[in-house]
């Protein structure tokens, strides 16, 4: 049987062009887009989700001679799918104005994972609104994500309202937990699925600064660490920081670069990895994180294949592992574009056992989201040949190149799953 | 056989030492014989701790290897420690017990001597590190080495404990060659790059050599012009030169020579700060 499919997403880049062939592979109607920016209208405008589509459609009509969906396509099996919203500015913007303490519409926070930790730094709905692009710019991603938060809980409510036969591939709610890695961790762990073991013992212990996570460490004495910003994607806003226990040198290996500018301190993400060794650098740059939200993991050293360290990008979908993309990096963060290496999974000389935990762990960490339908799971092999442990998990991490799995893309691969369920 | 010995954080931190590993080995009759070679990974908090711990024990034990003939002190990898973090220590006297030792390579400089160097049956050196201290180089360039074919030496860089010369510490190597068996010489990861390889090109050590490694540094066309240039690299059988500031213009015509070399890993030529490989 056909089925029909809502998009959430940004229309015309690669993860929605991309599902629409899958659609079309697979023979199947094409998709009605629905763009984030639309969506940021409706609600700043107190409108109604259905209103919203039923215009998407009407215009469809109006528009095009050839249609790819029925008119009275709300009233179809619907399958939803929500999709990344970066890489576009006017939305990055939106969602900020929408996490603002003066955001207008509908909203609520009841999706924000961890409301009382996600105060980041703070402007008006106005002024985001007039926020200039700035090239890999980190604008208040703790505003940003509550924004998102608020965003998805609208879009969860007005589908239990008006379209409730609807099935989301991936729970909205999950989503948001997934994006907050102290949220997640803590999930995860409490499903019994391996995590890397985090510094705070409770969300209340958790470090807001460079000061506090030092005294975490030096209780601890772990001398290692990776601090990530809170709702951070991919390498974005990853430290991997440590300090020497005896002569007291440290070292922060990130992404991340900061600059003045107009005589305010400017936070980007540089696209490649720095390293620093200058105590008042590292400082600022951990209190900024500290400031916006804090997740702070023990450093587990990773598996090594030759000399470089890896892990593993698992595709699960529907309880099955797909496609696993290996990241080999000779620096501590793998995730990066640049000076990377990738391998698929049969490339390497892992053993059968190794690739096999690999993907049985991908599988059950995805088990702990019931909501979820496909997730990209990172996947960290632990040096000395333990158990693998969940890194992270990506809601949005379906979006593998230059990989086959079972002779299909990763769309292809994880649509044909998604049209076999029962 | 290959066996690696080596504590994890947890387990150093719950009070484990290496040496009851080394006397464990050492007393199984199977392994003990069959071991070929022994590799010594991070033997716990590496950062904060020499060898010294154990080496009394490897020492000890060096009657029980008949067979072993290579030797790594310190594999561990930037996950486990950062290499500038690895304290070593003087490891003369055990390369001393294992006179049937063929292999030697050690990880990491910080506290790192090599006294006495002196093996009548050693063919391979190597030393891994951020910076090489000049000690050590000198240490090296007057050992007594007879059957040395390999000698590789991370150089690296001031931050992390070079505080060589290169006329005085690198350069000897080049043009006053203690090792009359040496076929194949690293000097590599090194800031100087471009100085080493314009001394390489025409240095009388290419007449013996057939591999010259001058990876993992700051190499720019200016040094790679003169290797270019010299009619003894041409003698040799493989060029290693990957990781490099080199120009696309000047990998293409390493392409078109007729060289047997290496040019994996080309650095972004923008970059404000150039960095030997293992610096950054």
């Amino acid at each position: 049987m056909q089925s029909h499919t809502i998009l959430f997403g940004n229309p015309g880049n690669k993860r929605t062009t991309g599902w629409q062939q899958a659609l079309k592979h697979h023979k199947q109607p094409a998709a009605l887009e629905v763009p984030y920016i639309r969506l940021l209208q409706a609600i700043r405008a107190g409108d109604r989700l259905i209103d919203l589509l039923d215009s998407l459609i009407w215009r469809h009509y109006n528009q095009h001679a050839v249609h790819h969906y029925p008119s009275d396509l709300l009233a179809q099996p619907l399958a939803l799918r929500l999709d990344a919203p970066g890489e576009n500015t006017a939305v990055e913007r939106g969602l900020i104005a929408l996490g603002a303490d003066d955001a207008e519409g509908l909203i609520s926070d009841d999706l924000l994972p961890l409301p009382e930790y996600t105060h980041g730094s703070t402007i008006t709905a106005a002024m985001a609104r007039r926020l200039e692009p700035h090239h890999g710019r980190v604008f208040y991603p703790a505003q940003w994500f509550r924004g998102y938060c608020r965003l998805l809980s609208w879009l969860r409510l007005e589908v239990q309202r008006d379209l409730s036969h609807g099935r989301w591939m991936n729970d909205p709610a999950e989503a948001a937990i997934m994006f907050d890695k102290r949220r997640c961790s803590r999930w995860l762990d409490q499903a019994g699925i391996r995590v890397p073991g985090v510094l705070a013992a409770a969300y209340e212990d958790m470090p807001g600064s460079y000061d506090s996570l030092r005294q975490l460490m030096e209780q601890q004495r772990v001398h290692r660490v990776f601090v990530k910003l809170f709702c951070g994607s991919g390498a974005s806003g990853v430290i991997a920081y440590q300090y020497h226990p005896r002569t007291g040198a440290e070292i922060a290996s990130t992404t991340i670069g900061m600059e003045q500018w107009n005589g305010e301190q400017i936070i980007y993400n540089s696209g490649r990895l720095r390293r620093y060794t200058d105590h008042e650098v590292i400082r600022r740059m951990i209190d900024w994180v500290g400031q916006e939200g804090m997740h702070v993991e023990r450093w587990i050293s990773k598996d090594m294949i030759g000399d470089m360290a890896y892990d593993v990008r698992q595709l699960v979908c529907g309880e099955q592992a797909g496609h696993a993309v290996v990241r080999l990096s000779r620096t501590p963060i793998t995730n990066l574009h640049l000076r990377n290496k990738r391998m698929l999974l049969e490339q390497t000389d892992l053993s059968a056992a190794v690739r096999e935990s690999i993907r049985m762990t991908a599988v059950d960490g995805l088990g702990a989201f019931p909501g979820s339908f496909c997730a990209g799971m990172d996947v960290l092999v632990p040096a000395g040949g333990g158990d693998p442990l969940i890194a992270d998990v990506n809601p949005f991490g379906d979006l593998l190149y230059y990989v086959q799995h079972e002779g299909l893309g990763a769309y292809e691969w994880e649509l044909a799953r998604w049209l076999e369920r029962k | 056989m290959e066996i690696k010995l080596s504590l994890d954080f947890d387990a150093y931190e719950d009070g484990a030492t290496l040496t009851p590993l080394i006397e464990q080995l050492a007393q199984d009759a199977e392994k003990s014989q069959s071991l070929t070679s022994l590799v010594i990974g991070d033997w716990g908090g590496a950062y904060e701790e020499s060898p010294d711990g154990f080496l009394p024990a490897l020492i000890e034990a060096s009657g029980r290897f008949p067979n072993l003939r290579k030797l790594f002190i310190g594999d561990m990898s930037y996950e486990e420690c950062e290499v500038s973090w690895i304290n070593q220590t003087n490891l003369g006297l055990l390369l001393a017990a294992y006179p049937q030792l063929e292999s030697f390579t050690i990880k990491g400089s910080t506290g790192l001597e090599l006294e006495p160097l002196e093996h009548a049956r050693l063919q391979e050196l190597i030393i891994i590190c951020g910076g090489l201290p000049s000690t050590v180089l000198q240490s090296i360039h007057k050992a007594k080495l007879p059957e040395l074919r390999k000698l590789e030496l991370y150089l690296g860089v001031e931050n992390y404990g070079f505080d060589g010369d290169l006329e005085q510490d690198i350069l000897p190597f080049l043009y006053n060659n203690p090792f009359p068996k040496l076929t194949s010489l690293g000097l590599k990861d090194s800031e100087l790059q471009d100085e080493i390889a314009i001394a390489a090109a025409s240095a009388p050590i290419l007449q013996q050599l057939e591999e010259l490694d001058l990876s993992e540094g700051t190499l720019s066309d200016k040094g790679a012009e003169a290797l270019l240039n010299s009619e003894a690299v041409r003698g040799l059988k493989h060029l290693n030169l990957n990781y490099h500031y080199m120009s696309d213009a000047m990998v293409l015509q390493w392409r078109s020579s007729g060289v047997n070399v290496s040019l994996d890993e080309q650095q972004d030529l923008d970059d404000e700060w150039r960095y030997p490989s293992l610096t950054e």
